[in-house]
């Protein structure tokens, strides 16, 4: 049997309603709570400040772990903001996407790991260096 | 500096401009942000199944590959010439194009997208002010995005794309052009030497009409007389005539997005050749629909189905399809498998078919009228596409699917991406890595 055409309801929801019982009916007290909820909270918006300049990545190595950023880890990438001393950058060394301090003494551009094992990368130009983004976040595996 | 803040307010009227930004290389530009080793190598992209070179970089332009030629011939010789090829990664080219979009739009408010990599924008402001804008542009999707791309801006589409094309074409104009801009002596000279086919909108057979009747250049299309041309060809024609003479005449938005059918549809890189295997094909094609459909939304009305065997194959052609009316629009996707089904009564057991597709049609907006088909639809209401969906946008895409379609068991049919570059930008098992060493 199909039904081509009902006609006799014009609201569709009062249609439905007459058909379904509704799957819960609220009763009881209402929550104390109700007048205070409001959405969970958002990690991307704690995490992210530009969505679409934002990326994630994931580590090798261990030799910035005195920076906090361990084998495994996750970093968050801002590619919008501008290096400066002291940021932790993506640079892009012989071909690999590499995950360095960045340092800018007295003239000179060193990219520093940040464990005694890996020596320093000294560079004559800031403009010579590739710089991939600025990590502005680590996911530690904890 | 932003170009909709002009200085001289008695210069904002009627100084509306349309820029057109494109990606270079696009595919190749998306997979060498991630991976640095394919910069300055000759790269090339392939279409479904590994088949044939979709996307260049300059470098593979530079050996002479053809667009369009077939992987298999470039296959021996790649080693020697130090070539890259690539299956398409359409999880990241989707995910760069939308960011793409997103940047422009913080650029100025009145973006059209035109295709996956490239847009048609609105603009206002003198000369210089344009310029300035068209490079901030450039450079702030160089930045964040790590894309390279070339921007054409004039008073009319067509120029738009002309500019864009020189920005492209002339390396000293370093990717940004202002058709307006162009000294008068430079861009005549230009437009004498492209040929009218260079206009975008004019293809091969209408160039050749246009040769016939002594019009060889842009330069002698712009200064034909249009009323002449509308009766010779076309008012489209007579439009492009206009265009290149700067007065808009194309509309800024295209139609909807979305036209009234989808249409999915492949070649198989084997062929199937049981009746199970296309009902596993089918079921993930109508599946596909649906999502499509939600992200839409719309609801269709008709779903047609068919298969094919291959052009070349010596038994002989067979090419049954079906037509099926829903019993109301709709975008379910247990409804449109269940449709779908129809055809496997037609399929023969043995015969190697080699392409089948599922078109819907007769699309409607979701909601524009109410469902009322309770013995159908009871399950409707539960949100079973959308579910399906995001578990397979969480997991992988055959993580879950109705029906046969939800089998794991080896599509062998399925694309082949052997060449795949992982999804950086949308799974989180392939991330890319950054070494710490």
């Amino acid at each position: 049997m199909r039904i081509e055409q009902i006609q006799s309801l014009d609201e569709t929801d009062v249609a439905r309603g007459l058909l379904r019982a509704p799957e819960s009916v609220a009763a009881g007290y209402p929550s104390p709570a109700q007048d205070y909820q409001t959405a969970p909270i958002n990690l991307s918006e704690y995490l992210i400040r530009d969505l679409n300049s934002t990326f994630l990545v994931r580590v090798s190595g261990d030799s910035m772990e005195g920076a906090g950023i361990s084998d495994g880890d996750e970093l968050i990438v801002d590619r919008s903001l501008t290096a400066g001393d002291m940021s932790v950058v993506i640079a892009i060394l012989d071909g690999e996407m590499t995950v360095k301090r960045l340092r800018l003494i007295n003239g000179g551009v060193v990219l520093q790991a940040e464990n005694p094992s890996y020596p320093p990368i000294e560079v004559q130009e800031l403009s010579e260096l590739d710089i991939w983004g600025v990590v502005v976040k680590c996911i530690h595996n904890v | 500096m932003h170009p909709q803040r002009v200085a001289d307010p008695t210069e904002r009227a009627g100084r509306d401009f349309i820029g057109l930004i494109d990606v270079n290389s696009f595919y190749v530009s998306a997979e060498r942000v991630f991976d640095p080793k394919l910069r300055d190598r000759p790269v090339v992209v392939l279409s479904n199944n590994d088949g044939c070179c979709v996307a260049l970089s300059k470098e593979a332009k530079a050996l002479g590959i053809p667009m369009g030629e077939p992987w298999f011939k470039l296959a021996a010789s790649a080693a020697r010439l130090n070539l890259v090829a690539k299956s398409s990664n359409y999880e990241l080219y989707g995910q760069m194009s939308d960011r793409f979009i997103s940047v422009l739009l913080d650029c100025t408010p009145e973006v059209a997208q035109y295709s996956i990599d490239e847009a048609f924008v609105k603009v206002r402001g003198t000369m210089s002010e344009l310029l300035s804008w068209a490079k901030m542009v450039k450079d702030r999707l160089w930045k964040h995005l790590g894309l390279p791309v070339c921007v054409g801006i004039g008073r009319a589409k067509v120029l738009a794309k002309l500019s864009n094309r020189a920005a492209k074409k002339l390396d000293h104009l370093g990717g940004v052009c202002v058709w307006e801009s162009v000294p008068e002596r430079h861009g005549e000279q230009l437009l004498s030497n492209l040929p009218v086919d260079e206009v975008w909108g004019i293809a091969g057979r209408m160039a050749k009409r246009f040769n016939a009747m002594g019009i060889e250049t842009i330069q002698q299309l712009r200064d034909a007389d249009p009323v002449m041309i509308r009766d010779r060809f076309n008012i489209v024609m007579m439009r492009l005539v206009l265009e290149l003479r700067g007065v808009p005449c194309l509309p800024f938005e295209e139609a909807t997005e979305i036209k009234d059918q989808l249409i999915f549809s492949r070649s198989f890189s084997e062929p199937v050749t049981t009746r199970a295997t296309m009902e596993q094909v089918l079921g993930i094609y109508a599946q596909r629909a649906s999502a499509r459909l939600q992200k839409h939304h719309r609801q269709a009305k008709v779903v047609t189905v068919w298969a094919m065997t291959s052009h070349f194959n010596a038994d002989g052609a067979h090419g049954p399809s079906v037509t099926i009316k829903l019993p109301s629009a709709t975008a379910d996707p247990v409804i449109l498998t269940r449709a779908v089904k129809a055809i496997l009564p037609k399929i023969h057991e043995g015969v190697r078919y080699a392409r089948a597709g599922v078109v819907v049609t007769d699309l409607r907006k979701t909601g524009l009228e109410p469902t009322f088909d309770v013995f159908a639809d009871a399950h409707e209401d539960r949100g079973i596409g959308p579910l399906i969906e995001s578990i397979r946008t969480k997991l992988d895409q055959p993580a879950i699917g109705l029906g046969a379609a939800g089998l794991k068991t080896g599509p062998a049919w399925e694309m082949r991406r052997e060449m795949r570059s992982p999804r950086y930008t949308t799974h989180w098992d392939e991330l890319p890595v950054v070494h710490a060493v």
